[in-house]
């Protein structure tokens, strides 16, 4: 049961982040303009 | 009582700026031995005495306030807006002790803005080097302002700068030309039809589109008593004012700025002239470049190998250690295989940076690009298309905004569209696992075949950008080419601190950056090899027992079992055991050996009729052509997201319900095509390359085209026309090689 709740928990939380990163319009809920200047490679 | 000033960072490009907004904000922006580091602006805040606040603006460096770019442009229209909110209360321009005269120039335009502006004269530490002697006190009077000797280098002159920032209210903001000598007649015009405007201002306005954009231009154009001259007569007038600057320049630097020539120790003209040569430079450069790949090569293998069998033990050890269940299997198959597809990554990463930000520091950098411009002339593009290029090496997205130094637009279109083929840091990783697979050990000339692949693929990729840019050049027709002046910064001896933080920092937002896409990524392809919906899933066990009762084990577990018999007999052998016992435990052995290959044909049964596996076997008809099955090829598709992603997949769809933990790179090995060969092997493995090194898979990039060329249009383009190219070529090496 445990191991069932930490699994599925951890996959939400993979598909979550995944979503916001690429699919989400970039406004949102992020912050804006973090000025991806020099080094940021995969800022966005 | 704390007052918030704003202070803005402005010079010709490479004079420091951003060393100086380092030292006064304590942060750590990028620094580099060559012009165009900085393209956007910066900001940060300095404490300064007396309780002062300072808002400190750090802008990409530009040669006059002509602008001809977007970079530049950006430092023009700051200037020009009183009502921007980052508008200077006093400007500071950096300028370079050994390049005074052609930083003066700036100097000078801004002090006619009437904007109270301090000289800091960088890099002082290379006066007595250079045997150079100036007169502050006096060049102070005669450029009307005060100025600080600074080194960045030595942390010299920066509390006297706080102290002049600090004191702004006291600094002059009378020109040093006056405007209305540049033409009498025009200036008086000018004036009369516009009696409240700062007469140099509008005159920067007025010619602003000449060069680029027009800024606030409308204002005038609506003044309609007031003709404006021709193009042409402008340009004249623009020439006639930087006359009358280099003459105020040269009138203050012929009593302040004394250079002994004999005192100067100057190697670098020499070594320009080697570095640079025709045949020479492009065999130094080729030499180099072939002894960092090797060194990247040689280095990052061991320390590879070393974090990829700690990671093959660490699942182990997780596997064993904790309760059975669905989360330790996750743990132990999914996050730790996923974390060690990041993780060991980053020897190699560290040191391509290393080498990357060495070359930059040194000021070899700009001989390269000086030698690619010599190059590419003939192919009819331009050598601001180079530096974009070579930045490429690191990543495509900071090498993309490096275009906007290009003042014209179908150039810098072009530069944005060839870029992502130069090889970045996340196809290195990919590189290297396929090349120690498939490309044999052996040296030719004492060079490795291994080092010579990896260099040949960073040459294809460069060969591809340029011989693209070209093709593109034909299409798009680019009328008038940038114009493009190499600028060779003095050679130095790297900073230490620089590189460090460089290679830090680089390796630090690959963990973070990628390596965040790579763990996602595999837990969740994790889940979706372990799960399945069809009967063939849920009747795994059941339907590989009747397969192999039937016709017995597959031909890889009945080499599995031969292999480890075979070893374990030598070893036997060789500890002097007797024959009858070692038959006996032989019997034993293959008892064991054939459960455990069962258990391995029923997992990766599952995993062919799981969602994955599916997914990836209707996927499959497309890879195969090119020598991958559907493992690789959902390895590939998920490698659309970010290159690095590849080995994170395949490294989970392996450890997918095994039960030995092995490393990365065995298991790739062990793989078998259908017919019992390698599926890592020389056709395969260079199709894959090639198909990496053109296909454009990164998401992060396509977003910073779009934003860039502001539509979906061109990345869309390069998606589409990038990957067919890949598929294409990819196809042709397979089907050439095998
Ligand atoms: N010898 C010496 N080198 C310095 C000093 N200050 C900066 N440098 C070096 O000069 C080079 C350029 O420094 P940056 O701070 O990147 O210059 P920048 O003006 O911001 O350059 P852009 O952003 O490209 O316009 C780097 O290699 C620095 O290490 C100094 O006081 N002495
Ligand atoms: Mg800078």
């Amino acid at each position: 049961m445990v191991q069932q709740l930490l699994a599925y928990g951890t996959l939400i939380l993979a598909v979550a982040f995944l979503l916001w990163k690429y699919l989400l319009p970039k406004s949102f809920g992020k912050k804006k303009d973090k000025g991806c200047g020099q080094d940021n490679c995969g800022c966005n | 009582m704390s007052k918030n000033i704003n202070v803005a960072l402005i010079g010709n490009p490479n004079t420091g700026k951003t060393s100086v907004f380092n030292q006064l904000t304590g942060l750590n922006q990028k620094v580099g031995n060559y012009p165009g580091i900085t393209v956007e602006k910066k900001e940060g805040i300095c404490k300064l005495p007396r309780g002062v606040k300072a808002h400190i603006l750090d802008l990409p460096g530009t040669y006059s306030l002509n602008t001809t770019s977007l970079d530049e442009s950006l430092v023009v229209e700051l200037l020009l807006n009183k009502n921007d909110k980052d508008y200077p209360d006093v400007a500071v321009v950096i300028s370079d002790v050994e390049n005074l005269k052609r930083n003066l120039f700036l100097f000078t335009q801004i002090k006619d803005l009437k904007i109270p502006t301090i000289l800091v004269i960088n890099m002082a530490d290379r006066m007595s080097r250079k045997g150079i002697s100036l007169d502050v006190a006096a060049m102070e009077e005669k450029l009307d302002t005060k100025i600080a000797l600074v080194s960045t280098r030595k942390r010299q002159g920066i509390d006297r700068l706080k102290e002049l920032i600090a004191d702004y209210k006291n600094i002059s903001s009378a020109p040093n030309l006056d405007a209305k000598r540049i033409s009498p007649e025009y200036f008086e015009r000018l004036q009369r039809t516009f009696p409240n405007e700062d007469l140099y201002k509008l005159w920067l306005v007025i010619t602003q589109d000449v060069n680029f954009m027009p800024i606030e231009k409308k204002r005038i154009q609506d003044a309609t008593d007031f003709t404006t001259k021709s193009k042409e007569e402008l340009k004249k007038l623009q020439h006639k004012e930087t006359v009358l600057r280099y003459q105020f320049i040269n009138n203050t630097l012929k009593e302040t700025y004394k250079v002994d020539f004999l005192a100067a120790k100057g190697l670098r003209g020499s070594l320009d002239k080697l570095l640079t040569h025709k045949v020479f430079g492009y065999l130094i450069f080729f030499v180099i470049l072939l002894t960092i790949f090797q060194a990247i090569f040689d280095w990052s293998s061991y320390p590879m190998d070393f974090i990829d069998e700690q990671f093959a033990m660490a699942s182990e050890w997780v596997k064993n250690t904790l309760p059975p269940g669905i989360f330790t299997d996750l743990l132990a198959e999914g996050i730790i295989a996923g974390i060690g597809g990041i993780v060991i990554f980053i020897p190699q990463i560290a040191f391509l940076f290393l080498f990357i930000s060495l070359l930059e520091e040194s000021g070899y950098m700009s001989r390269v690009v000086f030698l690619m411009d010599r190059l590419m002339r003939p192919f009819g593009l331009s050598g601001k298309s180079i530096v974009p290029l070579i930045s490429g090496t690191a990543c495509a997205i900071p090498a993309v905004m490096a275009t906007r130094t290009i003042e014209n637009w179908k150039e810098r279109l072009i530069t944005i569209l060839v870029t992502p083929f130069t090889t970045c840091s996340a196809r290195l990783p990919v590189y290297l696992i396929l090349i120690a697979l498939v490309i044999p050990k052996g040296t030719f000339l004492g060079l490795s075949y291994q080092a010579l692949t990896l260099m040949l693929l960073y040459l294809i990729g460069f060969g591809m950008a340029i011989f693209s840019a070209m093709v593109l050049n034909k299409i798009l027709k680019i009328k008038s080419r940038s114009l493009f002046m190499v600028e060779m910064p003095t050679y130095r001896l790297p900073l230490f601190k620089n590189v460090a933080y460089t290679v830090l920092e680089k390796t630090k937002s690959f963990v973070f950056g990628a390596g965040k896409i790579i763990l996602a990524i595999s837990i969740v392809l994790w889940f979706l090899g372990s799960n399945g919906y069809s009967d063939d899933f849920k009747n795994a066990e059941h339907i590989v027992s009747e397969r192999i009762e039937k016709d017995g084990l597959s031909t890889y577990s009945k080499n599995y079992i031969q292999n480890n018999v075979a070893s374990y007999r030598e070893a036997a052998l060789a500890d002097g055991m007797s024959a009858t016992v070692l038959q006996d435990s032989i019997t034993v052995l293959t008892e064991e050996l054939k459960e455990r290959a069962i258990a391995q044909e029923i997992s990766s049964y599952k995993l062919e009729h799981s969602y994955i596996g599916q997914a990836g076997k209707a996927f499959e008809p497309f890879v195969k052509p090119l020598g991958y099955d559907w493992k690789i090829g959902i390895a590939v598709l998920t490698s659309f997201a970010a290159r690095e992603v590849f080995v994170g997949t395949l490294a989970t769809i392996y450890s997918v319900g095994s039960d030995e933990e092995e490393t990365i790179k065995n298991r790739m090995a062990a793989e078998l095509d259908d017919e019992g060969r390698p599926l890592f092997n020389l056709a395969s493995g260079i199709s894959l390359m090639l198909f990496y090194a053109f296909a454009m898979q990164c998401m992060s990039t396509l977003a910073i085209v779009k934003r860039e060329t502001n539509s979906w249009k061109w990345p869309l383009f390069q998606l589409g026309f990038m990957s067919v190219f890949a598929y294409i070529v990819a196809l042709i090496a397979y089907q050439l090689l095998i």
